[in-house]
C-alpha cells in the first residue's frame, strides 16, 4: 500500500454515479496500481509461448513492474520479478525468448535458477565473514506472491491474500472453457503475433466500452453503413467480397439485439455481454471445421458449445476475450492519461487454417490500431478524457436499469442495454480501493 | 523518359493522392486483384496467418474509402495531412509477365489531431505497366517500427 492518504471512496463511487477525478486525478491512478493492479489477479500471458525449459515472455504486472514469466526445468510455469537480487538490474529485456542454462545478469554476472534461486555470484571469497547469506530469497529474483494458470492462461498476483485463481473468477470462468472447446482437442495456443495500440486516455474507458451496448450504432455507423454501401453495389455472384464485407454490419445492431443478449455481472468486477445470444451469434460455421467438431464432441455437445456465445467478457482488470472471435486483449497501463492495449489471436487446435486466419482479419480490422472501429471507440474516449477536464459538470452517470438487475446465487443479470456492468466494475473497483477486499476471504 | 523516372514520377504522382489525402483517387491507381499491405513484424512472410497492421484488398478498401468521408466517422473529424518524401528509388527485380518491383525509401509527416508524427518505411511497389503508366498490383510498406505500440492511423501510408 502507498503512503498517500485515503480519499472518500463512498463520495467517489455512488450507486449511479461516479465522480470524473477517477479519469483524470494522477494520485488516483497510482492507488488503483497498488490497490487494484497491486491486489487482482492479473493475465500475464498463454503457457503455449514457453513450451520447452528455459523459454520466458515479459511484461509489466501494472504500469512499471517487470515480471518475466518462464518455463521452469520440471515443466512448472514461474512468474518472477524481472529483477536482479543484486544491483537490481532488470534481468531480461526481450519480450520474449529463451534463457540458457541460468538467468545471467548483464550488470556483474551474477546467475539464477529458472525457479529465480541464486545460482552462483562471480569471485565469492569477498563475501567471506561479511554476514552476506547467499541462501536469503531476497538475493534471488522473487516470485510474484502468487501465480497459478487455467487451461493455459497464466495469471499472477502480488497479493498473498487474493483467493484462488477459480474462485476469484467465479462463473466467468464458463469463458474460458467455451473458448477451449471452441477446439476439437480443447486446447487454443498463442498463434499469428500481437499487435500493440497506444491509448491517449485512462485505462478504465476501454472496460466500461466493452458492454457498453448504447454506443455501437452511434460510434460504428460510419463504418456500418460504408460496408452496407458497399455491398449493395455488389452483383448477386460476388459470394467473396459479399463475404469478406460481412464482418463489419454486426457493429450496426439494433437496441433491441443488444437488449435481448443480455448482461451479467460477476464478483470481482467481471462481465459478460451475450451467453444465449450475441452480436457474434450468426458468424457461419465453417464446414470443415464443423466436421472436426462433431467428431470430436458428437453433434448434441457440439451444438451446445456453440450456443453458448457472448461477445465481450471482462475479467477485472486486466483481460478481455472473445470466445466466438478467439481473440483477447489485454490492459497495460501506464499513466492515468495513458495505456496499451494488446490484441492476441489464438488457434483453435484441431480447427482448419481458415479459422485462424478469421481470427486475424478480425483482431486487423476492428481491433487494431489502422481498424476500422477501434480508432472511433478511441476517438470517444479521448473526447470523454478531455470534457472530464472540464468544471462544469463532476459527475458520470450510469442510471439505466438501475433497480431491474437480479440478484441470483453467485452472479447478477440484466438487460443487454442496462448500465449492470458499470455497477459490476465499479463496485469491485471501490472493494479494491478501499483496501480490504480480499480480508475474510477463504484462500 | 528513362524506366527510372517513370517509375519516380508514378509514386511522386502516387504520394501526392496520399499527401492530401484523396483516398478515392489512390483506390483508382490499383490493380482490380491489387492489394495494400502493412506488415506488423520484420520480414513477415504470410499475411493471412499472422496479424499485420493492414491488409486491404479491393473490398476493404472500398470500405473505407467510403468509412474515411462518412460524416459520422468521429475518429476523422479531425484534419489529416501528410506529406510524403521519397528516396533510394531502385529497380529490384523485373519480373517474367512485365511487372516490375521497386524499392523505395518514405518519410511521412502526419499532422492529425494536432499532433505531428513521423513514420518511416522501405516500400516495395509491384508495379504493372499500363500504357504510359502503371497500375499497382501490390504496395507493401515496411514501418521501421512494426512492433512498436502504434497510434490511431486513419490513413494508407
Amino acid at each position: 500500500m502507498t503512503m498517500i492518504p485515503d480519499r472518500n471512496f463512498d463520495h467517489l463511487v455512488q450507486p449511479t454515479r461516479l465522480h470524473r477525478d477517477l479519469y483524470i486525478d494522477p494520485e488516483l491512478f497510482e492507488l488503483e496500481m497498488s490497490r487494484i493492479w497491486g491486489q487482482a489477479w492479473i493475465f500475464i500471458g498463454h503457457e503455449s509461448q514457453i513450451p520447452e525449459p528455459g523459454d520466458y515472455f515479459t511484461t509489466n504486472i501494472d504500469h512499471k513492474t517487470p515480471v518475466v514469466m518462464i518455463r521452469d526445468t520440471d515443466g512448472s510455469i514461474k512468474v518472477l520479478h524481472n529483477r536482479c537480487g543484486h544491483k537490481g538490474a532488470r534481468l531480461v529485456v526481450e519480450r520474449q525468448g529463451k534463457v540458457r542454462g541460468a538467468f545471467n545478469c548483464s550488470y556483474h554476472g551474477w546467475r539464477f535458477r529458472f525457479d529465480g534461486s541464486l545460482l552462483a555470484v562471480p569471485n565469492e571469497k569477498g563475501y567471506a565473514d561479511t554476514g552476506f547469506d547467499s541462501s536469503d530469497p531476497c538475493y534471488g529474483m522473487r516470485p510474484l506472491a502468487q501465480v497459478d494458470h487455467y487451461r493455459g492462461f497464466v495469471f499472477a498476483t502480488l497479493s498473498e491474500k487474493a483467493p484462488a485463481l477459480l474462485d476469484w473468477m467465479g462463473g466467468a470462468r464458463d469463458c474460458f472453457d467455451n473458448l477451449c472447446d471452441r477446439a476439437p482437442e480443447g486446447e487454443v495456443e498463442v498463434a499469428g503475433g500481437v499487435t500493440r495500440y497506444e491509448h491517449q486516455c485512462n485505462w478504465k474507458f476501454i472496460l466500461e466500452n466493452l458492454n457498453d451496448t448504447m454506443h455501437p450504432m452511434v460510434v460504428h455507423q460510419s463504418v456500418v453503413q460504408a460496408a452496407k454501401q458497399f455491398i449493395s453495389t455488389l452483383p448477386e455472384d460476388a459470394v467473396q467480397q459479399r463475404s469478406e464485407a460481412e464482418i463489419i454490419p454486426p457493429f450496426g445492431a439494433s437496441y433491441e439485439t443488444f437488449e435481448n443478449s443480455g448482461i451479467t455481472g460477476f464478483n470481482y468486477g467481471h462481465h459478460y455481454d451475450g451467453g444465449k445470444t450475441s452480436i457474434h451469434a450468426d458468424y457461419s460455421v465453417m464446414p470443415e471445421y464443423h466436421e472436426a467438431m462433431v467428431a470430436a464432441y458428437g453433434e448434441e455437445r457440439t451444438r451446445e458449445i456453440y450456443a453458448f456465445n457472448t461477445h465481450n467478457v471482462c475479467f477485472y482488470p486486466s483481460l478481455t476475450i472473445k470466445c466466438a472471435v478467439q481473440n483477447i486483449r489485454v490492459i497495460r497501463p501506464i499513466a492515468v492519461d495513458r495505456f496499451i492495449v494488446e490484441t492476441w489471436s489464438f488457434r483453435l487446435k484441431g480447427a482448419p487454417d481458415a479459422m485462424l486466419q478469421r481470427t486475424l482479419l478480425y483482431s486487423r480490422l476492428i481491433n487494431s490500431a489502422m481498424g476500422m472501429v477501434g480508432p472511433d471507440d478511441l476517438e470517444v474516449y479521448r473526447r470523454a478524457q478531455e470534457g472530464h477536464q472540464s468544471p462544469a459538470g463532476e459527475w458520470i452517470e450510469f442510471h439505466r436499469g438501475y433497480g431491474t438487475d437480479q440478484q441470483l446465487d453467485d452472479r447478477i443479470v440484466g438487460g443487454g442495454t442496462s448500465d449492470l456492468d458499470m455497477r459490476t466494475q465499479y463496485r469491485a473497483w471501490k472493494d479494491y480501493m478501499q483496501g480490504a477486499i480480499f480480508d475474510g476471504v477463504d484462500q | 523518359m528513362t524506366q527510372r523516372q517513370s517509375i519516380e514520377d508514378f509514386l511522386y504522382d502516387e504520394a501526392a493522392l496520399l499527401d492530401r489525402p484523396d483516398l478515392d483517387r489512390w483506390m483508382t491507381l490499383f490493380t482490380a486483384d491489387g492489394f495494400y499491405w502493412m506488415p506488423a513484424v520484420e520480414d513477415q512472410v504470410d499475411p493471412l496467418n499472422h496479424i499485420s497492421h493492414v491488409y486491404d484488398d479491393r473490398v476493404m478498401m472500398e470500405i473505407r474509402r467510403r468509412n474515411f468521408v462518412h460524416p459520422r466517422a468521429s475518429s476523422k473529424d479531425h484534419r489529416i495531412r501528410c506529406s510524403h518524401v521519397i528516396g533510394n528509388v531502385r529497380l529490384i527485380q523485373e519480373h517474367d509477365d512485365g511487372s516490375l518491383e521497386v524499392g523505395s525509401n518514405q518519410h511521412v509527416v502526419v499532422d492529425y489531431r494536432d499532433e505531428q508524427r513521423v513514420y518511416a518505411y522501405r516500400g516495395i511497389h509491384l508495379l504493372h505497366p499500363d500504357g504510359d503508366t502503371f497500375l499497382i498490383k501490390s504496395k507493401r510498406v515496411n514501418l521501421i517500427n512494426p512492433e512498436a505500440p502504434q497510434r490511431s492511423l486513419i490513413v494508407y501510408l
